[in-house]
């Protein structure tokens, strides 16, 4: 018998009660930092969408957009508020802090990073910092994921503030903002430098990061870069394993063409993950090999690889059997069958826009999400570039279309990516007078 | 349209409000209230064979602690400053006030927020077994132990009272207490929410949770790892509490002390 319970049931019994907490069931987004804490109970109320500002639209400037997706809701489908920052700077990527309180949103091109108090009030989330350091602090420029761990961010940079190619790292913040310390992605045994996403497997002590390019590219316009021989070999082709205790990098595995999006299996038993290769269309598998080393292996492909779709964004099944793939120039959206990991099967498409990037699911796999914007210069131009948010229900045959926001009606910019809101669960941390009076 | 079901026409309070309010959602709603409160009970019933020594088991409110691999030797990797402790008026066995910093400075200090009633199988009861697990680690390691204190502070000022605290003092001064561990609380929520808005720590009172006479407080499992000079150098979650991890850490930070010196 150990001795919490034992003492428990005697401080108990000393002031006459004790009580019993259940898990709440899980009804949060998929792809979340497996440290973070207060997920979602029920379904989802509101997304928040990190949104770029648009010449000649609105205020013009990057802004946080909070969306009503609670469908008894009278404002179901609608902005029901924006929070602007005051510059418009490449808004790209954002995540939760710890305690899912906070939305730390980073500009790719000034490098600024925006903290959202999100928890108090999710239906009107407020600025409450401003973070303009990283550079001057690592050398490290375009914060691009925003990954929680216990009381800290770690934030993957895209480019670097001398050169602006793809040599880059990742640095580590207190949740007050203060920078703690910087890591470099290596540059020697193989790696390229370069940086994308992050992805934590506590259970093995491990994270992997991804490769993408750096600011002179993703800055640049997409037809232009194209063409540009030169410029299209400043891709990054690796995916870095670190130890996440001496966040020291252990492996560099080649994985070719830009992998971006790192997805772990969700199941506890499996330590598995999936990344998927923008440039090549090509789907990785990142798991042990016989001898216990990790290996990344190629088990399939996205659409048609020779037409270059860029697969994009990526978000995995709470059962970690089905995995959805945006694929950004012919706008689908695709489902894989990934029961079997070594060999992933399209089990259904759906043209969802004229251009799509990101995409989330609820927990229980009904809702999907998804937006259109990848960056400024890469977006399609004229008539194809729609900027819109979509919402769909999929009810395992169908994705069926719940509403639409169209961005650019509503003068906000272009939408990016999305993170999930449930209604204010906080108590103000001055709630015990009421529960003095039980 | 009427609803019934069989659960309503048991006729508990619940039922009685779900037939009320016509809504089948609801009648399901008091049929998890009925089932959780069995739940409750049962487990109670669990702890109390076990503290009276009539069945063997392992500790029932406790999730498994998580057990990392791949550790680095200790010594070989840097640990951040997070941020350093705050100031904070504690209490400790009685109402005479202490400065926190007397227990999280001059020692490497694990320590952990915490509640008695809590029974989160994620949450005290699981950082609970952690630290009982590092203890008895350190309790074979003589160039360890001298260095280290445990700490456990209340959530619940109201009920956790110091003279109610003595009660878990006690318990592990019994063996001479190699390894001191205190613990410690406040006179007021108006002391101790500074502390725990500072630490990163989040809580809220959960009514439903509460319901039946309970005391529920939904927080956030955080245990600090503080170095001699009051900074806070890792933060370990329900991910992350593993105890092997843990004393490496432990071993870290003297071996940091020992060059600096």
């Amino acid at each position: 018998m150990k001795n919490w319970a034992r003492l428990a049931l005697a401080a108990a019994l000393i002031t006459g009660g004790t009580a019993i907490a259940t898990n709440p069931v899980l009804a949060d987004e998929t792809c979340l930092s497996p440290y973070t804490a207060s997920l979602i109970k029920g379904q989802e109320a509101y997304l928040q969408v990190w949104t770029l500002g648009e010449p000649g639209l609105g205020d013009e400037s990057d802004k946080l957009v909070t969306v009503s997706v609670d469908s008894k809701s009278p404002h179901y489908g609608k902005v029901v508020s924006s929070v602007s920052v005051g510059d418009r700077s490449e808004a790209h990527h954002f995540g939760f802090t710890d305690d899912r309180k906070y939305l730390w949103a980073g500009e790719l091109d000034d490098s600024k990073i925006f903290v959202f108090d999100v928890g108090t009030d999710p239906a009107h989330p407020k600025l409450v910092n401003t973070l303009t350091d990283l550079p001057a602090k690592t050398g490290f420029a375009g914060p691009h994921t925003f990954y929680a761990i216990p009381g800290r961010m770690l934030i993957g940079a895209l480019s670097n503030d001398k050169t602006g190619d793809g040599v880059t790292g990742f640095a580590i913040y207190n949740n007050k903002g203060e920078f703690l310390s910087a890591h470099p992605i290596p540059t020697d045994k193989g790696g390229d430098g370069y940086g994308y996403d992050i992805a934590i497997n506590p259970k093995k002590n491990v994270f992997l990061t991804s490769s993408f390019t750096g600011k002179n590219n993703y800055l640049r316009d997409l037809g232009d870069l194209i063409k540009d021989s030169e410029a299209m070999k400043h891709f990054g082709n690796t995916v870095v394993l670190w130890n996440l205790k001496s966040f020291q990098p252990e492996q560099i595995l080649s994985v070719p063409g830009a992998p971006l999006e790192i997805r772990w299996s969700l199941n506890e038993n499996d330590d598995w993950a999936f990344v998927v290769s923008a440039l090549t269309s090509k789907i990785w598998l990142i798991k042990h090999d016989d001898k216990g080393q990790w290996e990344a292996k190629e088990v399939g492909v996205v659409g048609d690889p020779s037409k270059i779709p860029l697969p994009v964004d990526l978000s995995i099944s709470a059962d970690s059997k089905r995995l959805w793939v945006n694929t950004f120039l012919d706008g689908t959206t695709h489902l894989f069958d990934i029961s079997n990991p070594e060999k992933p099967v399209e089990i259904y498409s759906k043209v969802t826009g004229k251009q799509v990037n990101m995409i989330s699911q609820s927990w229980d796999g009904k809702r999907v999400y998804i937006t259109s914007s990848l960056l400024s210069n890469w977006d399609k131009k004229g008539a194809d570039n729609e900027q819109v948010l979509r919402a769909y229900d999929w009810d395992g045959k169908e994705l069926r279309q719940k509403f639409e926001v169209d961005f650019f009606a509503e003068k906000l910019g272009r939408p990016h990516h999305i993170k999930f809101s449930g209604e204010a669960q906080k108590a103000s941390l001055d709630w015990p007078t009421h529960a003095a009076q039980r | 349209m009427q609803l019934s079901c069989r659960h309503c026409e048991e006729r508990s309070d619940e039922a009685i409000h779900a037939t009320a309010s016509n809504s089948a959602l609801d009648c399901f709603a008091a049929l998890a209230m009925t089932v959780r409160r069995a739940l409750y009970r049962a487990i109670l019933l669990l702890v109390v064979l076990a503290a009276a020594g009539f069945v063997e088991i392992q500790n029932p409110l406790a999730a498994e602690v998580p057990r990392a691999v791949g550790l680095p030797k200790p010594g070989t990797y840097p640990l951040d400053h997070i941020q350093k402790v705050p100031f904070g008026i504690v209490l400790e066995g009685n109402r005479f006030p202490h400065l926190l910093s007397h227990y999280t400075k001059g020692a490497i200090t694990l320590f952990s927020f915490f509640y008695s009633a809590c029974a989160d199988p994620n949450g005290c009861p699981l950082a609970f077994e952690a630290f009982e697990q590092v203890r008895a680690a350190l309790l074979t390691r003589a160039d360890l132990r001298s260095q280290v204190r445990f700490v456990f502070l209340s959530l619940d000022p109201i009920h956790d009272q110091p003279e109610k605290l003595r009660f878990f003092e006690k318990h592990y001064a019994q063996d001479g207490n190699p390894v001191p561990w205190h613990f410690l609380t406040t006179y007021s929520y108006l002391f101790l929410n500074p502390v725990i808005r500072d630490m990163g720590e989040d809580i809220a009172f959960d009514a439903e949770a509460s319901v039946g006479g309970g005391f529920v407080l939904n927080h956030i499992l955080k245990v600090y790892l503080i170095d001699r000079e009051g900074f806070v150098r890792e933060i370990y979650s329900n991910q992350s509490l593993d105890p092997e991890t843990i004393l490496g850490d432990i071993e870290t930070l003297s071996i940091e002390a020992a060059k600096t010196q």
